[in-house]
């Protein structure tokens, strides 16, 4: 096993048995059945949006040290590779679903850097005596009104000149028009808040699924 | 809320903004965690809580260890409250049903009679009702999107609910085999089928139980439903056990069912 690149801290593309994959660094056992060589977890983009975000060839810059707000963490597939990426960091993992959450705290039990908190992401009043102020949020919740509850939640917790990744699913805004008229929509609103560093496609891991990156 | 004397509730008790912040440290971590509603915070609770515990990484390790208790015990409560209440609103939903069929007879009996004022009062009760039924179902719909929203994806909150209702919990949904997920709520012409075999009869099972109501099958000529049925039986049986396991919504399973019925229907 060799490693090819570095992509971002304990984050890289390594070979074994002539194929290559993306993996994070880890002293933590496998999560969610990815294999695991040496030190390197595999980060599975049919799995994962992010990693099929960083495959598709663009790595937004997520230091080692921030402080992220995570809306909709379901069972922690992404957290546990955020978690290795935010070594030195925290992260507020939020999500309102029992059944998934019940697996995602078995991560948040091994994993010092993480603060699970089942709550509901579109009120973040809730949570507003609990979350410091983050440099970045990330949001993965797929409802109608997602776009609403990332601003209200920037609003809150991020801090200006913070960043945020949003994952957009088409058919959970509106499952009755094109995708692409929804991925218009959807951008034209976060314009009104936010400057759009990047947005592209998740294809061909999750279809009809964008990616939004933002700054505040 | 407590911001009358500028005063806000965070996770680790009070913070007052006097001269700078004052700190007033609950005694019951727990509890001050689960009631910390605020709007926007004018400081970070971080900072402030710095001052409560001395150092960051005492303030990291109580505010970890408070969330992961609580979040265990609402995790525990929530799951074990969870179906029973589904399980309890499909029942209400049906007892309404059976109300507003009976009270429309009944109205009309009246009408057919005599000219009263009554009805008056009558029917506007049966239409309270329908309007709270449609009320409750939208509670079964979303409720059931949260818990097991794989199968509610596929058969719809109602019929979900349903599945699961007669199944027991989803625990023993999730280890039904495709084949009993099928006919579940057509049990009496089952063994009915069955005891003919027996005999030596000839007999047929049933082709759909509650999953019968799905416009999918429903909408199909006769001859196609068996069909419709045992596929989505067989979709239902998976997406049971990726709800049981934690899983998220898979948007493929729907789409494969969607896709079969525009099939089926075209052939």
């Amino acid at each position: 096993m060799r490693v090819i690149k570095e992509i971002l801290n304990n984050t890289f593309i390594v070979e074994h048995r002539d194929s290559s994959f993306l993996a994070t660094k880890s002293r933590y056992p496998p999560f969610y059945g990815e294999k695991k060589i040496g030190d390197y977890r595999e980060w599975k983009a049919y799995r994962s949006k992010l990693a099929a975000v960083i495959l598709n060839g663009y790595t937004p810059s997520i230091k080692k040290d921030a402080v992220m707000l995570y809306l909709g963490v379901a069972s922690g597939t992404t957290a546990s590779h955020l978690s290795d990426i935010l070594d030195s960091g925290i992260i507020y993992a939020v999500e309102y679903s029992a059944t998934p959450f019940k697996k995602f705290l078995e991560l948040a039990e091994e994993r010092e850097n993480i603060i699970p908190l089942l709550e509901d992401a579109s009120k973040p009043e809730n949570y507003s005596g609990i979350v410091e102020p983050v440099d970045f949020i990330y949001q993965d919740i797929s409802q109608k009104n997602q776009i609403e509850i990332f601003s209200t939640n920037a609003d809150l917790f991020l801090r200006d000149g913070g960043e945020g990744i949003i994952m957009v699913k088409a058919r959970s805004i509106d499952s009755t028009s094109e995708p692409s008229e929804v991925f218009n929509f959807v951008l034209s609103e976060l314009e009104k808040f936010f400057d759009i560093l990047k947005h592209g496609g998740l294809e061909p891991f999750h279809k009809d699924h964008i990616f939004v990156h933002v700054r505040k | 809320m407590s911001e009358i004397n500028n005063c806000y509730n965070t996770w680790f008790g009070e913070v007052c903004l006097e001269d700078g912040l004052k700190v007033f440290r609950s005694k019951n971590l727990k509890e001050s965690f689960q009631s910390c509603k605020n709007w926007k915070l004018p400081f970070s609770v971080k900072d402030a809580g710095m001052i409560a515990f001395g150092s960051e990484s005492e303030y990291y390790r109580n505010l970890r260890r408070t969330a992961l208790q609580v979040a265990e015990e609402r995790v525990r409560k929530e799951l074990q409250s969870d179906e029973r209440y589904l399980i309890s609103l499909l029942k209400a939903l049906d007892e309404i049903d059976l109300g507003i069929n009976l009270f429309s007879e009944k109205i009309r009996d009246i009408e057919e009679t005599r000219e009263s004022s009554l009805t008056e009062k009558f029917n506007q009760i049966v239409s309270d009702l329908k309007t709270f039924r449609k009320d409750l179902e939208n509670e079964i719909n979303s409720h059931a999107e949260r818990i097991i929203p794989n199968v509610s994806s596929i058969a719809g909150g109602v019929i979900a609910a349903r599945l699961l209702e007669k199944a027991g919990s989803l625990k023993k949904l999730a280890s039904m085999p495709a084949s009993t997920i099928q006919i579940i709520g057509a049990e009496k012409s089952l063994f009915k089928a069955i005891s003919r075999m027996k005999k030596g009869k000839k007999a047929k099972t049933p082709k759909h139980g509650i999953i019968f109501q799905h416009p999918y099958i429903r909408g199909l000529p006769k001859k196609k439903r068996g069909k419709m049925a045992r596929f989505m039986a067989a979709k239902l049986a998976i997406a049971a056990r990726i709800d049981f396991y934690g899983g998220e919504l898979n948007e493929e399973l729907v789409e494969i069912v969607r896709k079969k019925y525009g099939e089926l229907q075209e052939r």
